[in-house]
């Protein structure tokens, strides 16, 4: 108990225990006031969804059975304050039966792997994580395959739908 | 109050005999105040206290023993004034937005007299301090410095350490060129390596699901505000409380008597500043920072490689088998950090000679091994420039390289 409180009756003590009180509450709400809508602003972009988008990639005759062929195409994307035209690459294999679509991001960390073509395989320059020519992981630390976009082939076209 | 009677066990005073220039309240202040036209020095003395200050600071009593080791936390200090200058300087130039951050970087760095320069000040400071840092820890944990009452004075230390990461890693994007990009890609996709919350922390960190334009104007605004404002913080707190601890003196007593900080350690630590400011112009000339190209997404001609000191962390990556990469990216960085904050109440030995806390000092080497081995790794097992052309070329043949098919933006 402060000296200064010694000689003064229980009223006074409370009082100013309660005045402290207050103070302690209007801080801990002007706290609240900046932090609450600081942490929200800083995170909105969590509440972002993605929405899938079909793009023509190229006829279909260009690609022929057991071939795998890297395809770069951009798109009008809209990057936080403005619209750009982001370039993206795709790895399209094409087998007997159809054609898949493989993302060229390592499953690890997210390096650009490379095709190697005499290999079959496709590598990835950071980690050395090894995956096949369809994409599945055999070597290194990838956890998983690589990621596949859906294919569909309309006229004669290729089409594949990617989230942006 | 308690400030006045506080002093620590091992605190060192200096004895009356030694001489000081001028004596510490040869006036006091009382009396200065009734001098009626007082010097400026006097007048400006009775509102700030200032020389008082300054004297005080002088005339800090530094153990027998003390020496070069203990100009680190100095040069440290000062090392980060100039990469506040420097970064001040920059800014001035510099437009986060990846339609222009790489062409304000080349600007600057090209086309602005001196840009090279303060450039290259500021990133290789950001080595240089690495460097020093480590150093300066080094020093505390072999010392067994950080021992009570020292503890808070260490764990700030360690705050401080972090802040210091923090920078080099926001930094190391803002060029937007190929090596910031990816080095960034990488880097943040660590966070997405923690199970479950890991994904939206990673959006978090990005501000989208890529990195984009919104991860360059977040990393600025981390990079020039909020670290900057914590670093200077942090930076008082920890100069408080090694003020108020006082210096720790070697592991063994020295003989010999305290001596003031001046002239004999601030002489040390000027000699110090000399060659360690002088180190970092001469990088900043001989070894002028470059630019690669404007970070592509899709570049294939690129191998990500982080900036050395995060070397070891990258190799440590490379020899995790698959489904563990969890324990490189959260497990061992995370278990290193809370150790280190953790030291003081690790070590739970009353002396601070090394041989009385061994498993400390031999966890600190493991570390310490670990750490430099995969660094040293990750240096040697830098690919030469040149060999993922091969790589290139040896698939060419196969390969149609980027046969694009530009297509024209498609709308929805």
């Amino acid at each position: 108990m402060p000296k200064d409180n010694l000689n003064q009756d229980n009223i006074e003590i409370s009082r100013r225990k309660m005045m402290g009180l207050v103070v302690g509450v209007i801080n801990l709400g002007l706290i609240g006031a900046i932090v609450g809508p600081m942490v929200g602003f800083a995170a909105a972009p969590l509440g972002n969804k993605r929405k899938s988008r079909w793009v023509e990639l190229m006829d279909e005759s260009r690609i022929k059975p057991g071939e795998v062929k890297e395809v770069n195409y951009s798109l009008l994307v809209v990057d936080g304050y403005h619209e750009v035209e982001q370039k993206f690459t795709v790895f399209l294999r094409r087998s007997e039966e159809d054609v898949i679509c493989i993302d060229p991001a390592c499953t690890h960390l997210g390096c650009r792997v490379d095709y190697h073509a005499d290999q079959h395989k496709f590598i990835c320059p950071c980690h050395g994580g090894v995956f096949d020519d369809e994409g599945t992981n055999k070597s290194g630390p990838p956890p998983k395959p690589l990621e596949r976009h859906p294919v569909k082939i309309e006229a004669g076209k290729i089409w594949i739908s990617r989230e942006v | 109050m308690s400030q006045k009677t506080y002093k620590p066990k091992d605190a060192p005073t200096l004895s009356p005999e030694v001489k000081v220039d001028e004596p510490r309240e040869a006036v006091s202040s009382e009396e200065r105040l009734q001098i009626e036209r007082p010097s400026l020095r006097d007048w400006m003395d009775l509102r700030l206290g200032w020389y008082g200050f300054v004297r005080k600071n002088l005339d800090e009593p530094m153990p027998a023993g003390v020496g070069w080791w203990q100009t680190l936390g100095n040069l440290l200090m000062t090392l980060l004034v100039f990469q506040f200058i420097t970064g001040f300087a920059l800014a001035m130039y510099y437009s986060p937005s990846p339609d222009s951050a790489h062409a304000s970087v080349k600007h600057l760095t090209y086309e602005v007299g001196l840009g090279s320069f303060i450039r290259g000040l500021h990133s290789w400071g950001s080595t240089v301090i690495v460097i020093a840092v480590v150093l300066h820890m080094l020093r505390v944990f072999f010392w067994g410095s950080y021992k009570k009452p020292r503890e808070l004075t260490w764990v700030v230390g360690v705050i401080i350490f972090q802040v210091i990461l923090g920078f080099s890693f926001t930094g190391y994007l803002l060029p937007w060129d190929q090596k910031a990009y990816w080095a960034t890609v990488v880097g943040t996709r660590i966070a997405a390596t923690i199970p479950v919350v890991g994904h939206a922390l990673l959006v978090f960190i990005r501000g989208g699901e890529e990195v984009g334009a919104l991860t360059l104007t977040r990393f600025y605004s981390f990079h020039v505000m909020l670290l900057p404002a914590s670093l200077i913080l942090f930076t008082f707190l920890h100069l408080y409380l090694v003020r108020r601890h006082h210096i720790a003196g070697p592991v063994t007593p020295a003989k010999g008597a305290p001596v003031p900080f001046y002239p004999n350690q601030l002489f040390k630590d000027a000699i110090v500043l000399l060659f360690g400011v002088g180190l970092l112009i001469y990088l900043a000339v001989a070894l002028p920072p470059g630019l690669e190209a404007i970070a592509d997404p899709t570049g294939t001609d690129f191998s990500p490689r982080p900036e050395w000191y995060f070397l070891g962390l990258y190799e440590l990556l490379k020899v995790m088998p698959s489904g563990w990469e969890v324990v490189a990216t959260v497990i061992i960085p995370t278990g290193i950090t809370i150790g280190m904050f953790a030291l003081p109440w690790l070590d739970r030995s009353k002396s601070r000679h090394p041989a009385k806390r061994q498993w400390i000092i031999m966890s600190g080497f493991a570390a310490i091994l670990l750490i430099g081995l995969m660094t040293l790794k990750g240096i040697l097992e830098t690919p030469p420039e040149h060999k993922k052309s091969e790589a290139t070329l040896a698939g060419s043949s196969d390969i149609p390289k980027a046969e694009a098919t530009q297509l024209e933006s498609l709308g929805e």
